[in-house]
């Protein structure tokens, strides 16, 4: 279970109350998979922070079930200067299942993102793009109930991303956690979900069903109708670039 | 390592004696205030051999350790607490500062009428010489721990305890090791103090004894050991650290203590 009502998100910057979320209301079902689309600043990451128990909605309610356990990706990879890349990948197990558990686990989730030869460097010793492949291990490894990743493919470049994106759509298909990915790439959202929520000004302006089997190809007809879909009404008319241009136009 | 980070230091080191030498081959200095560099390294070397040297060095060490081994005791568990507990710094923080802004050579004579002339009131010049590098370092690193980090731990359902053990404590150490660095200097400069005022042994009782009879050349020979034991134990605590925790060597490059 795993559940967002009427839940609100303000906060106060300056003295003026900023609405984060809008009382939303969203049902995340049991080994599902969803995304949550929108432009920055329309409350996605407050959404997920709150589903992460990271943020108290300052009205309404999250529902999750206490047993579930969470792994999380961020935005940045947020990894321990301290610890070299295996540990980092072991952190959230350590002390919870045995050293020879987590050492397979650890091996596991590292092949899976393809960091199984830097297992000994150090986080200063790694690219963006690789720190941020080190944070979806440590994810991974924890194999969790429910996994929620923020943008965890926007610093890879495109042949990674979209070989990230087939390791979490298999993963996915294998273990059945409860994902919700955050994206401001639409595409992306059309490839990696059953349905996808449209978010705009802190609250939700749509859900869309994909029917359509795994995996996706960004070239299939199907998958570009939906994302053409929903960039139409996500943009619409209020786009500020589109209106500077039109109103040039009739200049 | 390469060679010229040792070689363009030494070469600093012989232009200060060459200039000193060429002083007093001159005539531009007294003789008597300011003894050519081969007079002081014949004391020094005359001290070496009739055990004078070691015998005051071991003295002075075994303070500046014991002392500074006091502090880091002292502090590390305080800074914990207080890092931890509002109360603590409600109650604590006004008379640490208080006590901070006291410099601890003008607390010699009160030490002395206290602790007496012996170990205790040397130790005490020493902890309260070198305490606040050390809690401060160590209390300014944990409360620089980036939360990003420690949002990390909660989603991993980590306990309060764990997110300071695993977290917060690692993330404060390279301010720590610059508070330890920084306080072991310190000890050093407390200690000489002390001893210069009131003691029967150790390189700074070596000194003012030296200078009651007139003899600079032990003087100066006195503190080119108390440097030169300065620099080395800085460079032994540096290579401790870069050995123990390797990701600090960035860090330790960095900062200059």
């Amino acid at each position: 279970m795993l559940e967002l009502i009427d839940a609100s998100r303000h906060y106060d910057v300056a003295g003026r109350a900023v609405r984060a979320l809008d009382g939303v209301r969203e049902l995340f079902p049991a080994g599902s998979i969803t995304t949550v689309v929108g432009r920055s600043g329309c409350g996605k990451t407050t959404l997920l922070r709150l589903l992460a128990g990271l943020t108290e909605p300052s009205s309404g309610e999250v529902r999750r079930a206490p047993s579930h356990s969470v792994g999380i990706v961020f935005q940045e990879a947020r990894l321990m200067p301290w610890l070299d890349v295996a540990a980092n990948v072991a952190f959230p197990l350590k002390g919870r299942l045995s050293d020879v558990d987590i050492a397979a686990r650890v091996d596991e989730a590292l092949t899976l993102v393809g960091l199984a030869e830097a297992r000994r460097a150090l986080p200063v010793q790694l690219s963006g793009g690789m720190a941020q492949r080190v944070a979806i291990a440590r994810a991974l490894a924890q194999q969790p109930d429910i996994l929620l990743l923020d943008e965890p493919f926007s610093a890879l470049d495109a042949f990674t991303r979209r070989s990230l994106q087939r390791v979490l759509i298999d993963i996915w298909s294998a273990r059945r956690p409860t994902v919700v990915l955050v994206t401001h790439d639409v595409e992306e959202a059309v490839l990696l979900s059953e349905s996808v929520v449209e978010m705009e000004a802190g609250r939700v302006v749509g859900r869309v069903t994909v029917d359509l089997p795994f995996p996706r190809e960004a070239t299939d007809p199907a998958v570009v109708d939906h994302r053409r879909s929903i960039l139409a009404r996500l943009v619409g008319g209020t786009d500020p670039v589109t209106q500077t241009i039109h109103s040039r136009r009739k200049q | 390592m390469p060679a010229r980070r040792f070689l363009a230091p030494t070469a600093v080191f012989a232009a200060v004696a060459m200039i000193w030498w060429l002083a007093g081959r001159a005539g531009w200095t007294n003789a008597y205030l300011l003894p050519a560099p081969s007079a002081v390294v014949a004391a020094l070397s005359d001290l070496a051999v009739s055990g004078i040297l070691l015998k005051h060095t071991l003295i002075s060490l075994q303070r500046v350790l014991l002392g500074f081994a006091l502090s880091v005791a002292l502090a590390l568990p305080l800074a914990v607490l207080m890092s931890a507990s509002r109360l603590a710094r409600v109650v604590l923080d006004p008379l640490l500062e208080f006590i901070r802004q006291v410099p601890p050579l003008a607390l010699i004579p009160l030490l002395i009428l206290w602790l007496g002339i012996g170990e205790a009131q040397k130790l005490g010049i020493i902890v309260l010489a070198s305490f606040f590098p050390v809690f401060l370092g160590f209390r300014g690193g944990i409360a620089g721990v980036d939360p990003k980090l420690i949002e990390v731990g909660r989603v991993a359902g980590l306990t309060r305890r764990e997110i300071l053990t695993r977290i917060v404590l690692p993330s404060a150490l390279p301010e720590l090791v610059v508070g330890l660095r920084i306080s072991l200097g310190y000890s050093w400069r407390a200690l000489v103090g002390a001893e210069l005022i009131a003691s029967s042994a150790g390189l700074g009782y070596m000194i003012i004894d030296a200078e009651n009879l007139a003899r600079t050349d032990i003087v100066l020979a006195g503190i080119l050991v108390i440097g030169a034991i300065g620099l080395l134990s800085d460079l032994v605590l540096r290579l401790a650290v870069s050995r123990a925790f390797p990701w600090l060597s960035a860090d330790l490059e960095a900062t200059h203590a």
